[in-house]
Parts: C-alpha cells; sequence; structure tokens
C-alpha cells in the first residue's frame, strides 16, 4: 500500500465516524418521537424505547374510543374519544394544501410563460417588482387580511373567515417566487419548437398547453411539492382565518396540543408521525426533480 | 374553420360565466353602500372581459389571474398596512370617527316617567332572536323588533348598533318560538340582551328594565352643529380631538370610546423617541441581524461540508447518507420545530437528560437568553442545513473535475483544493442564495413564533428576549394587553423597506448573471 492510498483510507474511514456521528443528531428526535407517540401518558419526547407501551395516542389521534385508568386505586376507567378528530385536521390541511398549490401552478405557470415567452411593457420592471413586494411578511398584513375575508364574507359567504376557500384564495397570492421559478426553466428551454409549430398553423396557446407545458412537467412538480409543504407548515395566517376546531389545519391543530400549559406530547408525536410520514415519503421520492428545480430557478451560470 | 370557432365559443361561454357572478357582485357592493369598491371590480371585471375577448390583448391573459390574485392579497395588504403605520388605531382607538360619535348619540339613561313594556323574546330558526314589545298600559301600541343576534354569555366590547322595532298592526302574530324566562336564563341570554337598545318608530331608544320589563330612555348626549355634543344632564360640551382620537370636554378629560385618527409620522418618533419602544427596538434589530448572519453562516458551512464529504467518490453509501441527511428538508417544518421545542425542554427534555448523565450539566434553554438564544441557532442549523447542502451539491457536480486532475499532478491535498479551487468556484454564484436565505430567517416568523415565543421575557420590557423584530411587531399587533396596530404597521413598513432593499440588492447582484 502507497503512502497516498493509506491517507485515501484514513480519509474515508474518518468520513464515515464523522457522517454517522452527524447523522445520529439528524435521526435521534424522529426516533424519540416515534417512541413518545407509543408511550403511555403525555411526556416530552425522551429515550428510544417506551417503556409502557400503549396506542392511546394513536386512537385518540384517528378518532377511534379508547379506555382511560381515571383512578389507579379503584381502578375506574372512562371512555376517551376525540371530539374533532385529529385525523380531520390532516385532511383539511391536505384538501387546502392541495388546492392552493394546483392553483398556484395555473397561476404562475401562465404569468411565467409571459414572462419568459412574450414581449410587453415593463417587462422586467413588473417581474422585479414581483419579488421585492412579495419579501413583505405575510404575518404583519394579517389585520390586512382579516379585514379583507371578513369584507368578502359578507357578500360570499364561502369566502369568508372561517372558511378554507378563504384561506386558499390568501395563499393564492404568493406566487412571485415560484413564477421566477418556472420562468427560469422556461427560459432554459430552447423558443426554436414552438416557434416551429407557429410556423405550422398552431396558436399561441396552443404551442403553449402543447408543447411547453408538457416538456416542463418536472418543475410543476418542483413547485407542486414546495409548495404543499410550504402551506402545509403555514401557521399564523391559517390560526387567524380558521376559527372553528373542525376547520383548523394539521399546523394549527398540532400547535394547540402544545400550550404553555399541559403539553399533551403524547398525541402531539402521534399526529406528527401520522402526518409528517407520508409528505415526508412523497419529498424523497421526488428528491432528486427537487434538487433540479432549487438550482434552476435561483442562479444561473 | 369549425374547429376555431367551437374554442371561440368555449372562452366566450367562460368568460360569460365568470364576468356575469362578478357584475352581480358588482351591484349587490353597490347596493349596499360600497361604492368605491364597487366601481373597482367594475374595472376590474371590464378588464378582465376586454382582455380575454379582445386578440390585442392576447398577452395580458396569460398574466391577468396572477397579477388580481397578487394585487388583492399581497400589494392590497401592503399598502393597507403601511396606510395603518400613518394612523393611530389601537385597542384604545379602534372604531372609526362615525362609529364613535354614533355610540355617543345612542348612549342613553333611564327615564322614570316614560312608558314600560312587557317584552318576549322569539327565538327565530336560523338561531337569530326577535323582541316584542307591549305598552304595559296601553296594550294596542304592539312593536316588533327586525332578528338580531345574541352572543350567550357575552357582553359585547362595543355596544352594538341599536335594533329596529316596527309596530305591530292588531291580530298580527310574531313568528318563531316563545323563550320563558327559564329558557332565556339558562340559555345565558340576559348578558347579551342588556347589552343591547332597541329603537322605537318615533326615535326613542327603550332598553332593558328589570328583568320583566323594557323601558324607554332618553338620550345623553345632544349633537351641535359644529360637531360637539351637549350633555343632558349637567350641560358639559365634548368636542372631537383628532389628535388624540378621543373626545373631549372642556376640562381635558376623555369621554366616550376613542376612534381611529390619521398621525402623520407619529408612530415612527415614537420608535425613534420612546425609549420604551427604542430600547428594546435596537436590542431587538441587532439580535435579529446578528441570528439571520450567524443562521445563514453556520447552514452553509455545515451544507458544505456535508456536500464535500458525499461528493467524495470512494465513499459508501453515498446515496443513503444523501437521503438520510436531507430529512429535516423533508419534514414538514412546523412538526420538526414543536419535536426540537420538546426536546430541548429545560427540566424534562431529551437533550438535557442526556447532558446531565454525561457532564452533569443543563444548560437552561428555556430562562437564560443565551441559553434560549443558542437554542434558536442550533435548531435552526438542523432544520436548514439540507437546504444548503442540496445547492452545494449541484453546484459542486457542475464543477468540471479535470480542474482537481491538474491540481492533482501539481502536488496540491484535499484541504488546498477546496480552499483554492471548490469555494473560488461555488461562492460568486452562492452570493444570491445566501442573501435570500438572510432576507428569509430576518423574517423567520414561525421559529421563533413556536420554539420559544420570544421568551423569555426582556427584563422590565414587554419585548422578549429572543424575539426578532417580525415577531416582536406582531406581538405589538396581536398580543399585548394594548394591541396597537399603528404602532406595529409603522414597524412592519421599516422591515419591508429593509428586507425589500435586501431583494432589490440580491436582484441587482442576479441580475448580471441571469438576463431578465
Amino acid at each position: 500500500m502507497t503512502s497516498s492510498e493509506k491517507k485515501d483510507v484514513t480519509r474515508i474511514a474518518i468520513s464515515h465516524v464523522f457522517l454517522i456521528a452527524l447523522l445520529a443528531l439528524v435521526l435521534v428526535p424522529y426516533i424519540m418521537v416515534i417512541s413518545a407517540s407509543l408511550r403511555r401518558g403525555n411526556f416530552a419526547p425522551s429515550g428510544f424505547l417506551p417503556d409502557r407501551v400503549s396506542l392511546e395516542h394513536w386512537k385518540y389521534v384517528l378518532g377511534i374510543p379508547y379506555q382511560e385508568v381515571v383512578n389507579s386505586a379503584t381502578g375506574e376507567t372512562r371512555v376517551v374519544k376525540a371530539e374533532t378528530p385529529p385525523l380531520l385536521w390532516l385532511w383539511n390541511s391536505i384538501r387546502v394544501s392541495v388546492t392552493a398549490s394546483i392553483g398556484i401552478i395555473l397561476l404562475s405557470a401562465t404569468a411565467a410563460y409571459a414572462f419568459a415567452r412574450l414581449h410587453f411593457k415593463f417587462r422586467s420592471l413588473t417581474l422585479g417588482a414581483l419579488l421585492i413586494l412579495q419579501m413583505f411578511p405575510m404575518v404583519l398584513a394579517l389585520v390586512a387580511i382579516y379585514v379583507i375575508l371578513d369584507f368578502t364574507g359578507q357578500y360570499v359567504h364561502w369566502l369568508g373567515l372561517n372558511t378554507k376557500t378563504g384561506l386558499i384564495m390568501v395563499y393564492l397570492g404568493g406566487i412571485s417566487g415560484y413564477i421566477w421559478m418556472i420562468k427560469g426553466y422556461f427560459d432554459t428551454i430552447p423558443a426554436s419548437m414552438e416557434e416551429s409549430a407557429r410556423i405550422d398553423g398552431a396558436s399561441q396557446f396552443e404551442t403553449f398547453v402543447q408543447i411547453l407545458l408538457p416538456i416542463s412537467l418536472p418543475i410543476f412538480a418542483v413547485v407542486f411539492i414546495l409548495s404543499f409543504i410550504g402551506f402545509m407548515s403555514e401557521y399564523p395566517v391559517a390560526s387567524i382565518v380558521l376559527q372553528a376546531r373542525s376547520n383548523w389545519t394539521l399546523a394549527v391543530g398540532a400547535n394547540s396540543f402544545l400550550p404553555e400549559h399541559q403539553q399533551l406530547w403524547g398525541r402531539f408525536s402521534a399526529l406528527a408521525v401520522l402526518s409528517g410520514l407520508p409528505i415526508t415519503v412523497m419529498f424523497l421520492l421526488c428528491q432528486k426533480y427537487i434538487v433540479g428545480g432549487l438550482t434552476s430557478g435561483g442562479v444561473k451560470e | 374553420m369549425s374547429q376555431l370557432i367551437a374554442r371561440l365559443q368555449i372562452r366566450h361561454v367562460l368568460v360569460a360565466l365568470l364576468a356575469i357572478p362578478s357584475f352581480y357582485l358588482t351591484f349587490l357592493l353597490y347596493r349596499s353602500g360600497n361604492v368605491w369598491i364597487a366601481l373597482a371590480l367594475l374595472v376590474l371585471t371590464c378588464l378582465g372581459v376586454f382582455i380575454y375577448l379582445n386578440p390585442s390583448a392576447s398577452t395580458f391573459r396569460y398574466l391577468f389571474p396572477g397579477l388580481v390574485g397578487f394585487g388583492i392579497f399581497v400589494i392590497f395588504p401592503l399598502a393597507y398596512t403601511v396606510y395603518i403605520g400613518f394612523t393611530k388605531y389601537s385597542s384604545q382607538n379602534l372604531l372609526d370617527f362615525e362609529r364613535s360619535a354614533a355610540l355617543l348619540r345612542n348612549e342613553t339613561f333611564p327615564n322614570p316617567n316614560a312608558a314600560s313594556y312587557k317584552f318576549k323574546l322569539y327565538a327565530q330558526e336560523d338561531g337569530t332572536y326577535l323582541l316584542y314589545l307591549e305598552d304595559e298600559k296601553d296594550p294596542g301600541r304592539r312593536f316588533a323588533s327586525e332578528t338580531f343576534e345574541l352572543t350567550p354569555g357575552v357582553k359585547p366590547k362595543t355596544p352594538p348598533e341599536p335594533v329596529k322595532l316596527n309596530a305591530l298592526p292588531q291580530g298580527d302574530q310574531v313568528e318563531g318560538t316563545p323563550l320563558g324566562m327559564v329558557q332565556i336564563n339558562r340559555g345565558k341570554l340576559l348578558i347579551p340582551m342588556r347589552a343591547r337598545q332597541f329603537l322605537l318608530p318615533d326615535e326613542t331608544l327603550v332598553a332593558m328594565a328589570g328583568l320583566t320589563n323594557f323601558g324607554s330612555r332618553e338620550r345623553l348626549w345632544t349633537p351641535n352643529s359644529d360637531g360637539s355634543f351637549t350633555n343632558k344632564k349637567d350641560g358639559t360640551i365634548i368636542r372631537p380631538n383628532f389628535k388624540l382620537g378621543f373626545f373631549v370636554n372642556d376640562k381635558g378629560e376623555t369621554v366616550g370610546v376613542g376612534f381611529r385618527t390619521f398621525s402623520g409620522f407619529d408612530n415612527y418618533l415614537r420608535i425613534i423617541s420612546d425609549p420604551r419602544i427604542q430600547g428594546p427596538f435596537f436590542r431587538i434589530f441587532i439580535w435579529t441581524l446578528v441570528f439571520s448572519g450567524l443562521s445563514v453562516l453556520l447552514t452553509f458551512a455545515v451544507g458544505m461540508l456535508l456536500s464535500v464529504l458525499l461528493e467524495q467518490k470512494d465513499l459508501h453509501f453515498r446515496q443513503a447518507y444523501r437521503m438520510l441527511f436531507i430529512l429535516p428538508y423533508a419534514v414538514p417544518a412546523l412538526l420538526s420545530i414543536l419535536i426540537l421545542k420538546g426536546l430541548f425542554n429545560q427540566e424534562f427534555g431529551a437533550v438535557n437528560t442526556l447532558l446531565r448523565g454525561i457532564f452533569g450539566f443543563a444548560p437552561e434553554w428555556n430562562t437564560n437568553p443565551w441559553g434560549a438564544r443558542a437554542m434558536i441557532l442550533l435548531v435552526n442549523i438542523w432544520l436548514g442545513y439540507p437546504y444548503m447542502m442540496l445547492i452545494c451539491t449541484g453546484m459542486l457536480q457542475s464543477i468540471p473535475s479535470g480542474i482537481y486532475e491538474a491540481s492533482a499532478i501539481d502536488g496540491s491535498n484535499k484541504i488546498r483544493d477546496f480552499t483554492d479551487l471548490t469555494l473560488p468556484l461555488v461562492l460568486p454564484p452562492m452570493i444570491p442564495i445566501l442573501i435570500s436565505a438572510f432576507a428569509f430567517n430576518f423574517n423567520n416568523f414561525n421559529l421563533i413564533y413556536l420554539l420559544t415565543g420570544g421568551g423569555p421575557q426582556m427584563v422590565g420590557g414587554s419585548a422578549g428576549e429572543t424575539d426578532l423584530l417580525v415577531t416582536y411587531t406582531y406581538s405589538i399587533a396581536f398580543l399585548d394587553a394594548g394591541t396597537n396596530y399603528g404602532l406595529a404597521s409603522a414597524i412592519a413598513t421599516l422591515l419591508f423597506i429593509l428586507v425589500g432593499s435586501l431583494a432589490w440588492i440580491n436582484l441587482r447582484v442576479t441580475g448580471k448573471k441571469v438576463k431578465i
């Protein structure tokens, strides 16, 4: 073995040790949450194996009634069942996030097409303004958002406060980042194909729908996933707009398990695992596209 | 050709389907007195119809829906917030002037000489209520109110508008189910009922005088032509003071409920001059800068390190490592933040259990300001490094491997390769990403709000030691005892100018590389 080969072996060995140590820091919290969701009682996550395994939190989250011991001396029990099954919050969240993400794709893809392919006055100015105006944090515009929804609700009931459609409408405003991302992708596609289709007699709209959209599917997948995950995690706007417990999204519901006093970690953990798992798997499956999308949107070399 | 006509017709139908409800809504808005909003909607609808029917506007067909949504839910809230920043608008000055004056006009005192009425409350099918009154001396004088709402057990914060009573002709019946006293009491309806006033056709106000009857009341304030009011009982005069946002009497005391008023740069001056605001404001500003800067620097360092390690071609399990290291980005951030909040719990959390077990030392993550700040940074690195890792990996892979081979011939080593070749190649295109990461963290509301809520509290102040400007502003607007929308909006405007200019600089930097 030459000295440089020896150096390679130690380099690889050190890398593995370092990576595994870091990986432990990343994975341990998740393992602890899974274990906390299976442990009887509502304790903050700690330790790997639940000492007293119980499915009570899972039953609660899924809306299945279960027996709970009220008095351990007498063995008295009572039946516990969630009034609003937390599973409903996940379902609300999925409905809101999927609808809003599809809307985001429709709105930002059409706008990005105009910015990438068509010529009009103030094009680059509008594009820059979109980006800068979006920097205003939505949290601080909550007073105005509240006023808008309160007002629309008086005329169109399903667009008012405490409606999921109202929340979706608010989310649809956040398109500018995605317009930039999709425009960046459109810019990498040569316009020659569309031009020859135009010469063959296709209309502008036809070339957009039949040529540009199909080859841009990967970027739409990225936009969908990123916006979906963003909306699933969105807390402040949802907590102000949605007031009824049955209308809550996952974010609002999950946080409601953890007030300052009496934090229900067991229930929270079960809900976190149940809702986090599908999203995580979806993300990992599409990872390759997402990496491409992240790097194609902002930066061009 | 026939195909073309068919498609054109579909478009016409679609435009009509969207335009007709929109015109109807315009009509509704106009009828209810919102003339300006109706006009805006009318202009918007006509613009939409024009764009989708006129071939010369075809470019804007792609932009219209997106820009309208952006206008309503981003630009309007922004403009409205900037506007509120120039007004006095808080829990003390909540109502508009008209409403505040109307409250004074409706303020009454009982008039013992006037008529007394028997009443009955009728529950309606849609959950609203209706009041029936009958003069105790003259049973022919009967009145039925319009329907109104009552929130059980709640006395409204500001007195609601009086409900109109209409004369009930002889023989007419009142709709709904009559409620007995027991039902009213059990339904906790007495509390909201007492706060209500009703308006007889002759403009006298009546309200509950006892448990079983209503009595007419006399208005306390008589409006004068110059906008002032005279007190009927003691003759004092009050005038609106638009500087204070209150009605003020001759002694300078405020009377009634405050109203919103234009205040110019008062809120901005307060940020600079009021020591209660100014002190925490600058501390929070510095911490916000430090937090964003360190977050970007540290996540970038960890992400870069990982991506370089995982780019070693002779390393086994690279794909598996990559997959697992991405997890914090793949799990919804909200869940991760709350999970880590549990782990960092000072007394029962896993982190301190472990540290106590090994080192016999447990940092105060929740009560010590520095402990809380350290926790926030650790959590943010944990959440943010995967994004940097993904970006850095993409960049590393775009570097041609030839340059490393060339430097290997020159006798370089891995570390020199990294500092002399990789970093100079990767850093310039990273700058816009680092700037936007900085801007993102500058307004990272979710992290602070969910993890510490801004706590621990600053000594002798309403702000928290870990508050960012955005969470501090949020607590001024929504959480504090004296919610102050005006001041919060002024700070929000400053924040926007700061972050907006960052975005603008970013645009300039990127603009050199991307042709907009």
